[in-house]
């Protein structure tokens, strides 16, 4: 084998490398287009033999995913705003400074990010109820989940606002621009595009919450779709096409919007994550 | 009056009111809850004292109670096969894939980003996917390792005691190995090349370079990534509800499914609290070890 072969070698390994890590992406697809006899076929088929779309519009009606959906969209909305209202902020001042102060605000915030989501929810689930907040359980949630949410973007947002010369923002003050005005009219736009994907990390994660969700949300008609979910999957769970079909309207636009985004995904967790 | 607007607008004043108000919010909505939470493991929580803060005091009786539990021990076993399982094999073939993708040819950049789609699943989405792959009579996991002769007969994973644990693992690295993957890839970059090249020059084989270079220079970045990994194993509960729900019997239940389960499932909430406590002790350790590891990208 020479040596320019090589690379196109290699390229075919990775193809096949990320066919079997996506499988079970392909698998969802595949089985919510079978027909309910052909998703029990032995051995089973490995594409569709009389793939059936109808099981779309059935899934969506049956399981009335309209109101599921858009209680994920407003808990996602509302968690995102949250979060980056009062993170961007908090990131900015901890970017900004280097002392002592700065490093235990910082440490703070790691520990809050390592707190599990099953840590959290009987204390908040209890004290929720002390103080009357499950009467809007949604907004009891999207707090909750902010908390959960804000110190990984504040984590990640630091790095981006560290990437912005101070000098720029020092020209302006010299410039007899305020503090305020400073900050959004310089640091602000410069950062834009790291505060923006990091929005829209928070929002996907967000989009998937599950747990305080499935605790504090009594109420069918306030439930995520995460919940409406888990509502027909259980251990001896049969109906396999309808839960694919379920999971693939509910997935597809976060993965389509990661397939668009995901060179700067890629580069904002790069450059956030381990620095 | 107008010194302190002037302060709020042009001087310190800013910034502590900027990051005032994200730490007011996180402590009232984590670090509160945290302490609420060990305050109510020494209490005693039933539904007449639920609504009042002050409930009777009854000292280590929850902790004793819990640890006299049947399943206390099965659940602690559980957790450390869990943890120690799902972090081995997100970071063994996460650091392989690392290793792979750090290899130069085309396109390696853009392959390597699409296997971050995992991050970015609801983990219960997830684990539907791999209840449906893992599923005993017509899982396709089953048929292919008959067909590649790994496996005689169907093992069923999900509710067969010896495997359900396994179950829950394997979709578990599935999630968690992207992230290890970009995480070491990261540090992989950060090697100088010429290292490489003054080994290759004296003689180093590709093992030695490994052994001799790579690992040593990752020494910090392998402590981040497995201290994250053990923190985003403890973190993991979706896929618990998804594929087994703790079962069969509680063998492949987990301390922060089991918390789960005791608060909202029996409403025990004074035993849900004392596991997430004694959980969240192990959380501190993990958390500890990873800050001690990125501690000097911290200070920058």
């Amino acid at each position: 084998m020479t040596r320019s072969y090589t690379p196109w070698l290699l390229l075919l390994v990775a193809l096949v490398l990320a066919a079997v890590y996506l499988f079970p992406l392909y698998w969802m697809y595949v089985t919510s287009l079978k027909g309910s006899s052909e998703i029990f076929a032995n051995p089973p088929t490995f594409w569709p033999v009389a793939p059936d779309p109808g099981v779309y519009p059935a899934v969506w009606a049956r399981r009335n995913m309209p109101v599921f959906l858009s209680n994920s969209v407003i808990i996602a909305a509302g968690v995102t705003a949250i979060t980056v209202i009062l993170g961007t902020g908090c990131a900015y001042v901890l970017a900004r400074y280097r002392n002592v102060w700065i490093d235990i605000g910082l440490f703070c915030v790691l520990m809050l990010q390592v707190l599990p989501a099953s840590v959290m929810v009987t204390p908040l689930f209890v004290g929720f109820n002390q103080i009357g907040l499950l009467s809007y359980p949604r907004t009891a949630v999207v707090l909750a989940a902010a908390a959960k949410a804000m110190p990984f973007f504040v984590v990640l947002v630091r790095a981006t606002f560290m990437s912005v010369p101070r000098e720029l923002e020092e020209a302006a003050l010299v410039d007899g621009n305020s503090r305020v005005g400073a900050f959004f009219t310089i640091v602000l736009p410069l950062a834009r595009n790291g505060i923006l994907v990091c929005a829209i990390l928070t929002f996907m994660s967000s989009f998937g919450e599950y747990i305080y969700s499935k605790s504090i949300i009594q109420d069918p008609n306030l439930q995520p779709a995460s919940v409406g979910l888990s509502g027909f999957l259980g251990p001896n769970s049969t109906d396999w096409n309808s839960i694919m079909a379920y999971a693939a309207i509910y997935v597809t636009p976060i993965l389509a919007a990661f397939v668009i985004l995901q060179r700067r995904i890629v580069a904002g967790l790069t450059s956030g994550a381990l620095k | 009056m107008s010194r302190f607007f002037n302060a709020l607008r042009d001087g310190v004043g800013f910034d502590i009111l900027l990051v005032g108000a994200a730490l007011l919010f996180l402590l009232a909505l984590a670090g509160a809850p945290l302490l609420y939470n060990v305050l109510m493991s020494f209490q005693q929580v039933d539904m007449f004292t639920l609504g009042v803060l002050f409930r009777p005091f009854v000292g280590f009786d929850n902790y004793v109670a819990v640890v006299r539990q049947p399943e206390f021990w099965l659940v602690t076993r559980n957790t450390l096969i869990f943890v120690f399982g799902s972090m081995s094999g997100q970071f063994v073939l996460g650091f392989a894939l690392a290793l792979f993708f750090a290899q130069k040819f085309p396109g390696a950049a853009t392959i390597r980003g699409l296997f971050l789609v995992s991050w970015v699943m609801p983990g219960l989405v997830v684990g539907a996917i791999w209840s449906w792959i893992l599923a005993g009579d017509f899982g396709v996991l089953n048929v292919i390792l008959k067909n590649l002769g790994i496996i005689q007969a169907n093992v069923v994973w999900k509710s067969d005691p010896n495997f359900s644990i396994w179950a829950v693992i394997i979709a578990n690295i599935w999630l968690g190995l992207a992230f290890n993957m970009l995480l070491l890839s990261v540090g992989l970059a950060a090697i100088p090349r010429d290292l490489y090249e003054a080994a290759e020059l004296d003689g180093a084989n590709a093992f030695q370079r490994f052994w001799t270079i790579t690992l040593p220079m990752m020494r910090s970045t392998i402590g981040a990534v497995l201290s994250l990994g053990l923190i985003g194993t403890l973190q993991q509960f979706d896929l618990f509800p998804a594929l087994t729900e703790g079962g069969p019997a509680n063998t492949s239940n987990v301390a922060g499914y089991w918390s789960w389960q005791l608060s909202f499932q029996l409403y025990d909430f004074a035993k849900g609290a004392t596991v997430s406590v004694m959980m969240f002790v192990l959380v501190l350790f993990a958390s500890i070890i990873y800050v001690r590891s990125t501690r000097h990208e911290v200070r920058g």
